[in-house]
């Protein structure tokens, strides 16, 4: 479908990634459901209330006990309940957990823009994956909260400064759908002294145009789903930084930020006590650790992003079992796109 | 528990000050027996004031919030006046209206009098919650307008740090404005404790003292959260302790762990006065005992502890761990179960009853109609995966305000013409408040039927400007926004014509069995001319004798209640 934004059903908007089906399914569930169970109910009130409406004559019956009855519809609704919450879990942790061999692509959003940077160094403000391939987005924020929400796909996730978030989807054809910010993040509609008066214009990939429009609303963008031709084409456009490596006569790496990664980790001297190799220097080796389970002072803990940009921003917080608390923080030493590159550097050391 | 002695305690300024069996309104004049007031009716009378004018900004701000959104591009301001005004909307209708409405108006006046007191506890302690709550006013009116808030009523963090230097005196006011409801709460709780007259067992308890109950229960025990929250604020304020601010370290999410930690339950606090009516009215319209009167009062009780364990369901998105965000999912389905169960009594209540069709049953029977929506709707929230597609959109505010507004304030507006004629010893006018009643029902329905859909198309709130493909539904939901104002105007005009048009309210118009009727209209100032001793359930339709229903216990003073006192109570 090439026509965005069309919607599958009166209630919902287009269909576009592989969980959407089951979402659908459980809203369609819940809204049939609910007419049931509203019908009753007000179809019951005001047939009684007419039917036994006070007239001369007609006397109201004390009401009596039917303890049966109170039980049942007490207990009856835990059933539809339990089936709810089964479902939604289950959807939701399809949501939750990315496939290994995903595209990983970093989302940067601040007031008023989203940008999108790709595993070959590009950036771009538009977000392109290819057709049916798993595309996992590591969020972050360098200013308020944001929320990524992209209708089609149902999927939606808060941006929190200081923090990853990600959020992984599989679409199912080509075809483009808004980006929209769903966490309120302040904005204006006049420049600083008054000008630019705010005129939204009809061209659909861009309603509000740049320059003018600097809100909460505005932080809109594209989602474009499209073949792996046309992805790659992209890729290109945004300046495919394998070109740099081309006149060099090095083969391109697969990832540039893990390039960039790895030097950091020699020039900011993480190598004098971390070795690439799998043998523990003062601190634990970073071969292959990427994603294990691992021991700590305050249990077990999962090597991710969040739990990396913690060791490197405030490493006392969890000590590695079998070493000692003497890593220095980094913590205004390191920024934010940095610390990007260190954990897509041992990210790629697997 | 043994008869209760109507002790001195609640009745301070009836016995010192002369005359308990003067009306309440005229048993002293002058501006100054309204400033000193202890009497708990003036009180209630004095935040109805309050919250009434609260409303009305309120409205004032969701008129022109909604004005705004009628177009594409500018309508009526810019961005950030828009922002600034669905703030305002927002925390002047939490935190003002819908917050103190029922419990601090509508309670404080009918809370004593149903139980057959003089007045409350601590007639004091009362008068001190409503000036606490005019300075909680004042507070955060002044730091919202003063430093230009624009952050929403939730005040998130790090966004409200950023850009209003206020947030810290605005929580302030909120906790005034807390603080005020604590000691309202803490009031209401001891006064249903130790002063219900003789015969008023806790099973006899009227169900509106049952929601009065469980809201007091919540108030005293969620506001000290925001107290901790504001000195965590200004701890990272004022020693840059980074507690939310990432920039210090801290962690934005937390905040809001706090601010829904208070916020939910205050939720509850806001919906179960406003079913605690519902019940009232649905009893007293059907001539007839609500179905199920014990599952309906624990169901309120029920409703305020479940209040506090679901704070998380706001955050499902919001970067929490999935052990959470389950957790919180299952225990958000619970609150189905006591909501369903009032449903289904209030429904039941109606079979075999004999039902009036006057205004204040109008609005109950609208309460069921939109809560049930309100309810229904939560149900795609507290479901996950579907939680995910719909949260923060368009859906959020229309569940919400089909909770709040078709239930808390259609009950609201059943109470006050309900109780008006013993508030204010006037009638009003039936066919007025019949129409008022259309006009609020219709325009509620299409403001906010046209926001669900807009909703889980993915139209995000709190937007200044949105695609073209939403603009119908916007129309709609601003046209819709203006027959509501007419229905709310038609509804305030129709009570305060009544003032000085209205015939003189009999004891008891409506005929029923409760027993705030029971007494005189208005009300003395001592609520009863001697104390009552209750032989019978508030609506037990089929003990009350005819002159209960049509003149309540009017000549109570002059035949001490003989056969009243023959089925004296076995049950305490
Ligand atoms: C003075 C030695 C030292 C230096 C320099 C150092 N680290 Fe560490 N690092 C440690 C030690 C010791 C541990 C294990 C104890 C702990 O968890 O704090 C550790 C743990 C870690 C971990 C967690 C590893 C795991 O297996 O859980 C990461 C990630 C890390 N460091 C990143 C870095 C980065 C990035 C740098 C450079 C910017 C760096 N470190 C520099 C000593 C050091
Ligand atoms: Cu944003």
């Amino acid at each position: 479908m090439n026509e965005s934004n069309a919607p599958a059903t009166y209630q919902l908007p287009e269909q576009m990634s592989t969980v959407s089906g089951d979402i659908d399914w459980l809203y369609y569930f819940i809204y049939w459901t609910s007419v049931v169970l509203f019908v009753a109910i007000v179809g019951a009130m005001i047939y009684w209330a007419i039917k036994y409406r006070e007239r001369p004559g007609h006397k109201p019956t004390p009401t009596g006990h039917n303890m049966p009855l109170e039980i049942a519809w007490t207990v009856a609704p835990i059933f539809i309940l339990v089936f709810l919450f089964h479902k939604g879990f289950q959807g939701y942790m399809d949501l939750a957990v990315a496939p290994a061999n995903s595209i990983e692509i970093r989302v940067n959003a601040k007031q008023w823009s989203w940008e999108f940077v790709y595993p070959n160094g590009g950036s771009s403000p538009e977000l392109h994956v290819p057709e049916g391939k798993p595309v996992k987005l590591v969020l972050t924020s360098a200013d308020v909260l944001h929320s990524f929400f992209v209708p089609a796909l149902r999927v939606k996730r808060d941006v929190v400064p200081g923090m990853f978030t990600t959020v992984w989807f599989q679409t199912t054809h080509v075809g483009h759908d808004d980006i929209a910010c769903a966490e309120y993040c302040g904005g204006r509609s006049t420049g600083a002294n008054g000008e630019l008066p705010y005129e939204p214009s009809d061209d659909p990939r861009n309603p509000y145009p740049a320059g003018q429009a600097t809100g909460h609303w505005a932080m809109h963008g594209m989602m474009f789903s499209e073949t792996e031709e046309d992805y790659a084409k992209f890729l290109k456009s945004i300046g495919d930084k394998c070109d740099q490596f081309a006149t060099t006569g090095k083969p391109c790496p697969a990832d540039i930020a893990a390039e960039q990664g790895q030097k950091i980790y020699s020039n900011k001297g993480c190598l004098a006590c971390h070795t690439t190799t799998g043998v523990p220097g003062v601190g634990p080796s970073w071969k292959g650790i990427w994603g294990k389970e691992e021991a700590t002072n305050v249990g077990k803990v999962k090597i991710d992003e969040n739990y990396i940009r913690e060791s490197i921003l405030d490493p006392q917080a969890k000590i590695v079992t079998g070493f000692g608390p003497v890593m220095p923080t980094f913590r205004g030493q390191i920024s934010d796109q940095e610390l990007n590159e260190v954990i897509a550097y041992i990210e790629s050391l697997k | 528990m043994a008869a209760v002695d109507i002790p001195a305690i609640g009745g301070h300024e009836a016995d010192a000050h002369g005359d308990g069996n003067a009306p309440y309104l005229t048993a002293k004049r002058g501006i100054m027996s309204w400033v000193y007031t202890v009497d708990h009716k003036r009180i209630g009378l004095m935040y109805l004031m309050m919250v009434s004018i609260a409303f009305l900004a309120g409205g004032t701000f969701a008129l022109l919030v909604r004005l705004e959104l009628f177009s594409r591009g500018k309508t009526i301001v810019d961005a950030e006046t828009y922002n600034r005004f669905f703030t305002l909307h927002g925390a002047i209708m939490v935190f003002l209206f819908i917050i103190p409405s029922v419990p601090a108006a509508l309670g404080n006046f009918f809370l004593p009098i149903m139980i057959g007191a003089k007045d409350v506890a601590f007639p004091r302690l009362n008068m001190l919650s409503f000036y606490l709550y005019c300075i909680g006013v004042v507070i955060l009116l002044a730091s919202i307008i003063g430093g230009s808030v624009d952050t929403g009523w939730t005040f998130y963090t790090p966004y409200s740090v950023q850009t209003a230097n206020s947030v810290i005196s605005m929580t302030f006011g909120v906790f005034v404005l807390g603080f005020s409801s604590i000691l309202t709460g803490l009031n209401f709780l001891v006064t249903v404790h130790t002063l219900r007259a003789p015969g008023v067992s806790w099973t006899r308890l009227p169900l509106f003292v049952w929601g009065m109950y469980a809201t007091a229960l919540m108030q005293v025990l969620a506001t000290p959260v925001l107290a901790i929250t504001l000195l965590l604020l200004g701890a990272e304020r004022f020693f840059g302790i980074g507690i939310f601010d990432p920039k210090l370290g801290g962690d934005p999410v937390l905040f809001q762990h706090f601010f829904w930690f208070y916020s939910h339950p205050a939720v509850y606090i806001m919906i179960v006065p406003g079913m605690a009516i519902n019940s009232e009215l649905i009893a007293t319209f059907s001539r007839r005992s609500i179905f199920g009167y014990f599952a309906v009062a624990m169901s309120s009780i029920g409703l305020a502890i479940l209040g506090f364990l679901v704070w998380g369901h706001h955050m499902f998105v919001a970067g929490m761990s999935e052990f959470s965000t389950m957790l919180f999912s299952a225990l958000t389905m619970l609150v189905a179960i006591p909501s369903g169960v009032k449903m289904f009594n209030w429904t039941a209540t109606l079979y075999k009853g004999s039902i009036v069709w006057a205004s204040p049953m109008l609005y109950a029977m609208s309460f069921i109609f939109l809560f049930s929506i309100g309810g229904l709707t939560g149900l795609f929230l507290g479901t996950l995966s579907v939680d995910v597609h719909l949260t923060d959109t368009y859906f959020v505010v229309a569940h919400f305000h089909y909770v709040m507004m078709g239930g808390t304030v259609m009950a609201f507006l059943g109470g006050l013409l309900y109780w008006w004629p013993k508030m204010t010893g006037k009638m009003h006018d039936e066919l007025k408040a019949k129409i008022g009643f259309v006009f609020v029902f219709i325009g509620f329905n299409l403001t906010f039927m046209s926001q669900f859909i807009m909703g889980s198309r993915g139209m995000p709130r709190r937007y200044y400007d949105y695609l073209p493909q939403f603009e119908p539904f916007h129309r709609a939901s601003t046209i819709g926004s203006w027959i509501l104002a007419v229905g709310l105007f038609t509804t305030g005009y129709t009570l305060l014509e009544a003032l000085w048009k209205g015939k003189r309210a009999p004891r008891n118009p409506w005929g029923s069995a409760g027993y705030e009727w029971m007494t005189e209209t208005p009300v003395p100032l001592a609520n009863f001319r001697q104390t009552p001793v209750i032989t019978r359930g508030p609506y037990d339709y089929h003990l009350a004798t005819p002159e209960e229903l049509a003149t309540g216990w009017d000549e109570i003073s002059e035949k001490p209640a003989a056969k009243k006192t023959s089925q004296a109570t076995k049950k305490d």
